[in-house]
């Protein structure tokens, strides 16, 4: 640091840093340690942090017959939900590169599922897949001879959540890596076309080592929102049929806030989310560290 | 691989390393300590049991309500009830204010909680679930209203329906509140599709399957037999099992409160809902208050138990495709039991929030609110949502006009001895585990006996 910059920063009074150390404090430190304390408390709605339990509220959470279940799910739901809207939306973000020009009007629209709030997605879905004059299942029924209601099995209702999640999510993955296409250099890709690279190879030797950490960033992304979902199963399936769409962030909320109003069980399963969710993003993260290392 | 020798550290790195060490122990001090204080502040963000007790009036109640402004937090179908029949009213009478905010039903309880709980204290009077008064007993949400009740003879409390009023309003020898939608499920039925498919209305919970059988057969797709409601919350799928459960002549559990859900009763009535469940408007899990509604008022849908209101709503030619083409039966019976037995699915009290500012004025209101000239104001209104919860309305002529022809079946089933679900702290959250247990034998995920006995289970342990 040169001296002017050192006398620069001296200048600049301390107490200036207090208004965002007071809002981490109130936005982070504060409901952290709150869902640590009610995790081994006693702690209802109405009556927080009564008496010291332990490891009972994650005893009792683990042994809940919809919690175990939800956080298998809800890792089945984010990773295939992410492994997809990446691969997709890559794809997608390839062809529009390839025709040349900017994102244009066509690429605009293809952004409208990220614009439009969740809660309306969830709507437009359900009434479209409505097992009774819904538009899709309508058409799907005449298509296949059989009455179709995907959302309303337990064998088809979360894959058909995860569809409706990419189909939502993928938007965001072909701007960020329509964003990452623009800066592969052309003279690259003139001189693997000069060399007589096919399409392929051209992808695997020149695009890919230059998009990989983009993508990468962007499937660590979609791991995390997947991971998180939560408005899209209150709104299309309430967690049904049965507890087959039950996602953890879903159980957290009925176990807290519906009927149990138990906020000490809600935050260990809350606690043992982010645990999940720390191991699964770390794997992640490390791939696209290491992308970034190559690429640099 | 190579091995570098990391060198010595020198004594002022030492020094620097020491230093350092001492502020982070500092800050990790600072954040334990900040931790620990935290914690018995965020226990004093609520201390719940024991409500307040309001003390009987003195001079006229109602004077409290002159040029009062309320804030009433109320379940959402009853918003019209409150916005556009009561708040007129009330300005005119007492040249006040009604400031009406509404909640979605599976959250009421939990935000009445939260309001008194969390500090926010916004509410003055609460539109509150009569199943849930217990946790909000419990949750010290709302004022004791004993002595306010018990000194006020103009409340006129002996003409509250017998079977609605001690269970609505009452916890320990202690009454929270005065009833105000006197909520019971009735079977309604398209009198046209009936005739139509030479079906008569059913009696039985087997007749009932035959009709539906009959009708979603031979409709193809294009009417359904029954409308069956089973979202999975208590609110829905919890009110057709129980209707089912009273007409096999079930309980949910015994005079001692020990859950009674291993009967051959329940069995029976989870047992009809899996059975009708192919002759119902598709697909009975995804079913909720709009589907099922809309599907009857359409005429797609030939039968539905629901709330003793549609009717009102069947007669009003904006809403409805089958004005003067319903009738409706008590809800059928099944098994040995040969006695109708409604249920009391889901009703509504008023009560005083214990953070209110002006508890005498949200008292007054409550009396004011559930009085007999407000019922039958609010009950002979299509889309109100409110039911009856007094015997002079239930007996007057008013009343009868404009809820015919269901006039007698309602007030049969009012009159008579209809199934509770229990008030106490634990109801909700046994309701949820009834609800998500019946969900699992509907979605074909575990059988009938395994998911009574889970339930049964889940009920022991959080008694």
């Amino acid at each position: 640091m040169s001296g002017t910059t050192a006398a620069a920063v001296r200048r600049v009074p301390r107490w200036l840093s207090l208004p965002p150390l007071v809002a981490i404090a109130v936005l982070l430190v504060y409901p952290t340690v709150f869902v640590v304390a009610a995790s081994f408390t006693r702690t209802t709605l109405a009556r927080p942090l009564q008496e010291w339990t332990g490891f009972a509220n994650l005893t009792s959470a683990l042994q809940t017959e919809a919690f175990a279940g939800s956080l298998v799910r809800t890792v089945v739901f984010a990773v295939s939900a992410a492994v997809i809207a990446t691969v997709l939306g890559t794809a997608v973000a390839l062809l529009l590169r390839a025709r040349g020009g900017g994102f244009g009007v066509l690429g605009t629209l293809l952004l409208l599922p990220l614009v439009t709030p969740p809660v309306m997605v969830g709507v437009a879905w359900k009434l479209l897949l409505a097992p009774a004059g819904g538009a899709l299942t309508s058409t799907i029924s005449s298509l296949v001879g059989s009455p179709a209601n995907p959302l309303g099995s337990s064998t088809t209702a979360l894959g058909t959540l995860v569809l409706i999640h990419v189909w939502q999510w993928t938007p965001l993955v072909v701007l960020l890596v329509f964003a990452a296409l623009l800066g592969v250099p052309d003279e690259l890709l003139e001189a693997a076309a000069l060399d007589g690279a096919g399409a392929l190879r051209t992808f695997t030797a020149v695009t890919w080592p230059v998009v990989a950490p983009t993508v990468l960033s962007v499937l660590f992304l979609e791991l995390v929102v997947g991971l998180k979902v939560f408005d899209l199963v209150a709104v299309v399936t309430s967690g049904g049929p049965g507890l087959s769409t039950v996602v953890a962030s879903f159980e957290v909320f009925r176990t807290g806030l519906r009927g149990d109003y138990d906020v000490g069980t809600a935050a260990a399963m809350t606690l043992v989310l982010g645990l999940i969710v720390g191991v699964v993003t770390a794997g992640v993260s490390a791939l696209r560290a290491r992308a970034a290392r190559a690429e640099a | 691989m190579s091995l570098h020798r990391r060198p010595s550290p020198s004594s002022s790195e030492l020094a620097s390393a020491a230093a350092l060490s001492r502020r982070q122990l500092l800050r990790a001090g600072v954040l334990l300590g900040g931790a620990a204080a935290a914690v018995p502040s965020l226990a004093g963000c609520g201390s719940g049991g024991g409500g307040q007790a309001l003390a009987a009036a003195t001079g006229d109640p109602s004077g409290a309500l002159q040029g009062a402004t309320l804030k009433l937090m109320v379940n959402q179908p009853h918003v019209v009830a409150f916005r556009d029949l009561l708040a007129p009213e009330f300005a005119k009478q007492f040249a006040g204010t009604l400031e009406v905010t509404a909640i979605p039903y599976d959250q009421l309880t939990s935000k009445q909680i939260l309001d008194v709980q969390g500090g926010a204290g916004e509410f003055d009077v609460f539109d509150y679930f009569y199943f849930g008064l217990g946790a909000l007993v419990d949750a010290g949400a709302l004022v004791d209203l004993t002595d306010y009740i018990g000194g006020d003879p103009s409340i006129e409390a002996d003409d509250f329906l017998p079977s609605i009023y001690d269970v609505y309003t009452k916890i320990d020898d202690k009454r929270y509140g005065l009833p105000f939608d006197g909520d019971t499920h009735v079977l309604y039925y398209n009198v046209s599709l009936l005739e139509q498919y030479g079906q008569q209305p059913p009696t039985t919970w087997d007749e009932y399957d035959a009709v539906a059988r009959a009708i979603t057969e031979a409709g193809d797709g294009r009417v359904y037999g029954a409308a069956v409601l089973g979202q999975q919350v208590p609110m829905i799928l919890g009110c057709s099992f129980v209707n089912r459960l009273a007409g096999y002549g079930g309980t949910l559990v015994d005079e001692q409160g020990n859950p009674t859900l291993t009967t051959d009763a329940a069995k029976a009535a989870l047992q009809h809902l899996l059975d009708v469940q192919p002759y119902a408007l598709p697909t009975p899990l995804q079913v909720g208050f709009d589907e099922s509604n809309s599907a009857f008022l359409q005429g797609t849908a030939a039968m539905i138990d629901t709330w003793t209101d549609l009717g009102l709503r069947a007669n009003d030619p904006a809403n409805s495709k089958i004005v003067d083409g319903w009738g409706v039966v008590p809800l059928p019976v099944g098994g040995p039991n040969t006695t109708p037995r409604t249920a009391l699915e889901a009703g509504f009290g008023l009560g005083v929030s214990t953070a209110s500012q002006q508890q005498e004025a949200a008292a007054a209101f409550v009396a004011w609110a559930t009085d007999s000239t407000r019922n039958l104001l609010l009950a002979s209104y299509g889309g109100s949502g409110i039911d009856p919860n007094r015997t002079s309305v239930l007996d007057s002529p008013e009343y009868a006009a404009a809820s015919a022809p269901a006039t007698e079946v309602i007030a049969t089933g009012l009159r008579g001895d209809p199934l509770p679900w229990p008030t106490d702290v634990q109801s909700p959250k046994r309701m949820q585990d009834l609800v998500d247990q019946l969900a699992l034998a509907l979605s074909g995920s575990q059988d009938v006996e395994t998911s009574l006995s889970k339930a049964q289970e889940a009920w022991e342990r959080s008694a």
